[in-house]
């Protein structure tokens, strides 16, 4: 059984404990690299990360993009949307389907 | 003796009646211009006697006189640093009586009549001797102690032995057995008949050669045998005249057969510039040359790697190490062609003659390490390292198969390595090695332990890189994992840094073996540590990015006092990992 994860801010992602979700918060460029590469090596299946923070570190995500596990999802923060995690569902779903359906 | 008259004239081939107290493969001199010949075939009283000279102007009529004796060699004091065309008449000498270019029938002597040479006996009167026992020495050159043996075929006890100066021909010792015999230093021997030897041993120690593809890879044993097959243009040349200059032999005979003069030239202008790394003296000092180049007779080339080896022989037999480089051998079996044409005989694959195979084969087998004779059960070694030029580089040609099935290392050069400028141009995928096995051995003791373990694991990089290759080219680099795409970049740091070798620059021409094994750990522990980085989660474009890989490719630039800093280079390239894991790699959970 995978487990979920949420890494971003201790503000944005203080929401999910409730659900039962491991929560991660993490400040800065390299703590994120460093934790999104820590707890890919465990059994996560999703990894939700905050768009601020995936800002910050492109190839990391980069790399995570052609895994089938984890696989990672942006999610806006508490300041609100960047926009790419919208992105790039819509590009994913371009590439899999050949047209925009959204 | 009876004098023959020609009958038919053919290029080099010319037949001759009333030959009938001659025999095979003797020695006859061929009209009034006295041009020497050799006695190939015998029907009935006719002889097809094949001319080392040129034959223009000879006509039927013409008389033709047996020696009776076979085509023989000089054996003695002055071959080293000399210059012999096939049959071994002295070019130098040659050059001073007649001008540039070979005149025909020209006579002077294998080795010099006069120059005298300081003999040293080392046995007394009184003394039982056998045959290949040495009963003095010469100092030939500064580098090569010219041993003096008693003859094959001779035995008894020393009558009379002296020292001084001799020339060649001088008698220096007598002989008392069944008959006696006086000995001179100089000794003669037919070319066709493989010097005698006690007992032929299996080749274990590597001919160390400083090229590290050759060396660390397809090793060469010293009393072995190895072909360079490769096109034209890939490097056969370069690589015969790196062995010459570097390989570990204590003597070298080049035999430049049927290849270019400028070849033969580059061989004269660079050798007695450098110095051997063993002896500090002119490579020159230790080297004989033959040269048959393509504008000399077509049949003195079928001679010419007969009178080299036997030369090689005739030092193996005094308990050296030599080596004989044939450049190329493909143009001698064209010239076994040619013969066989005008002989008119049956031609086997692509007109070369039937025994094209059992001539190749009997050319190398007489490669070997061998205790000589002579009762101190010396040991010599006699390396052969023959080129083969294949046309149009496809070795799926009579001479290249018919050498492959004898020698024990195969060298191929690669039309397409060469043209990407990699240096030697030796393909590291179909290039083998029989000695492996017992270099190995040999390595791991000498050298270090791990050394087999460690070529064994580039070899298998290199192989994972060629089918890595292929997908790459399929779909695409990044479509490999990081681990994968390591590989690649391990593999390519091999070729690079490792394979790869300048002959031009001064440091990187030679490599001890010491470096070879420093260099290989040097570029493994890349990738070990490489290895080690990604499974601690550092970005593979981190580990590639490295500066300390512009040292490691640096590296073989290193003068050979210098080579303590590939170490220091091997511990940088570790720091450098942990400084990468610390601070970008994964958290410890």
């Amino acid at each position: 059984m995978y487990k979920v994860a949420v890494i971003g801010d201790k503000d944005s992602i203080l929401g999910f404990k409730a659900l039962g979700v491991d929560t991660f918060s993490v400040f800065g460029k390299d703590e994120t690299r460093r934790t999104i590469d820590t707890i890919a090596r465990d059994d996560y299946g999703i990894i939700f990360i905050t768009e601020q923070l995936a800002n910050l570190i492109p190839e990391t995500i980069e790399r995570y993009n052609n895994t089938l596990i984890p696989t990672v999802i942006l999610i806006p923060s508490n300041q609100g949307t960047l926009n790419i995690g919208m992105d790039r569902i819509n590009k994913s779903v371009e590439k899999a389907i050949g047209t925009n359906i959204l | 003796m009876k004098v023959g008259r020609i009958i038919k004239v053919s290029g080099p081939l010319v037949v001759a009646e009333g030959m009938d107290e001659a025999n095979i493969f003797d020695v006859v001199n061929v009209s009034d211009n006295k041009l020497i010949g050799e006695i190939i075939e015998m029907r009935g009283d006719k002889a097809s006697i094949q001319v080392y000279e040129e034959t223009t102007g000879i006509g039927p009529g013409e008389p033709v006189y047996t020696t009776g004796e076979p085509l023989s060699v000089e054996l003695g004091p002055g071959l080293m640093e000399a210059m012999f065309d096939g049959i071994q008449r002295p070019l130098e000498p040659i050059r001073e009586l007649a001008g540039d270019f070979l005149t025909r029938g020209i006579e002077v002597p294998s080795l010099n009549r006069e120059k005298k040479w300081y003999f040293t006996p080392s046995i007394n009167v009184g003394d039982d001797v056998v045959e290949g026992d040495i009963i003095g020495t010469v100092q030939e050159t500064s580098v090569i102690v010219h041993k003096i043996m008693v003859p094959p075929g001779v035995a008894g006890r020393v009558k009379t032995i002296e020292e001084g100066e001799f020339t060649v021909t001088d008698s220096i010792c007598l002989v008392e057995g069944e008959k006696e015999v006086s000995i001179q230093m100089l000794q003669r021997w037919p070319v066709r008949k493989g010097r005698p030897v006690k007992e032929k041993l299996n080749p274990d120690e590597p001919l160390i050669t400083g090229q590290r593809v050759i060396d660390t890879f397809f090793p060469a044993a010293k009393g072995g045998t190895s072909a360079i097959p490769g096109p034209f243009g890939s490097g056969k040349t370069v690589v015969q005249h790196q062995l010459a200059k570097w390989a570990d032999a204590e003597i070298i005979v080049y035999v430049g057969c049927g290849e270019r003069g400028n070849e033969m030239t580059d061989v004269l202008m660079e050798f007695p510039e450098i110095k051997d790394p063993k002896t500090g003296e002119s490579l020159m000092k230790r080297t004989i040359l033959i040269a048959n180049t393509s504008n000399m007779p077509v049949a003195a080339r079928e001679a010419s790697i007969y009178t080299g080896i036997t030369i090689a022989e005739y030092f193996r037999d005094m308990g050296y190490s030599v080596a004989i480089m044939a450049d190329s051998t493909s143009r001698w079996a064209e010239a076994l062609r040619e013969m066989s044409g005008r002989l008119e005989e049956m031609p086997g694959d692509e007109g070369y003659p039937a025994y094209l195979a059992s001539r190749v084969a009997a050319f190398y087998e007489r490669a070997g390490k061998a205790v000589c004779l002579g009762s101190d059960n010396r040991i010599g070694a006699l390396t052969v390292i023959g080129a083969v030029s294949p046309p149009g580089g496809d070795i799926s040609e009579p001479v290249s198969q018919a050498t492959l099935r004898i020698v024990k290392v195969f060298w191929g050069l690669d039309a397409s390595l060469a043209y990407r400028r990699h240096f030697p141009a030796i393909n590291w995928l179909n290039s083998y090695s029989l000695y492996q096995n017992k270099v190995d051995e040999w390595m791991n003791e000498n050298l270090d332990e791990d050394f087999s373990k460690n070529r064994i694991m580039a070899m298998s990089l290199l192989q994972e890189e060629s089918g890595l290759q292929e997908i790459v080219r399929l779909v695409g680099r990044d479509s490999l994992s990081e681990g994968d795409q390591l590989k690649l970049e391990a593999a390519k740091s091999i070729r690079e840094d490792f394979l790869q070798q300048n002959a031009f620059n001064e440091d990187d021409t030679y490599t001890s073996l010491k470096k070879q094994n420093l260099m290989l750990k040097m570029v493994l522990a890349f990738y070990n540590e490489g290895k080690r980085a990604l499974d601690n989660g550092v970005y593979l474009n981190e580990v590639t990015e490295l500066p300390v890989r512009e040292r490691i490719a640096r590296a073989k630039y290193l003068a050979e006092e210098n080579i303590g800093d590939i170490e220091n280079i091997i511990n940088e390239t570790s720091t450098a990992i942990d400084e990468l894991i610390s601070k970008g790699g994964i958290l410890n959970a």
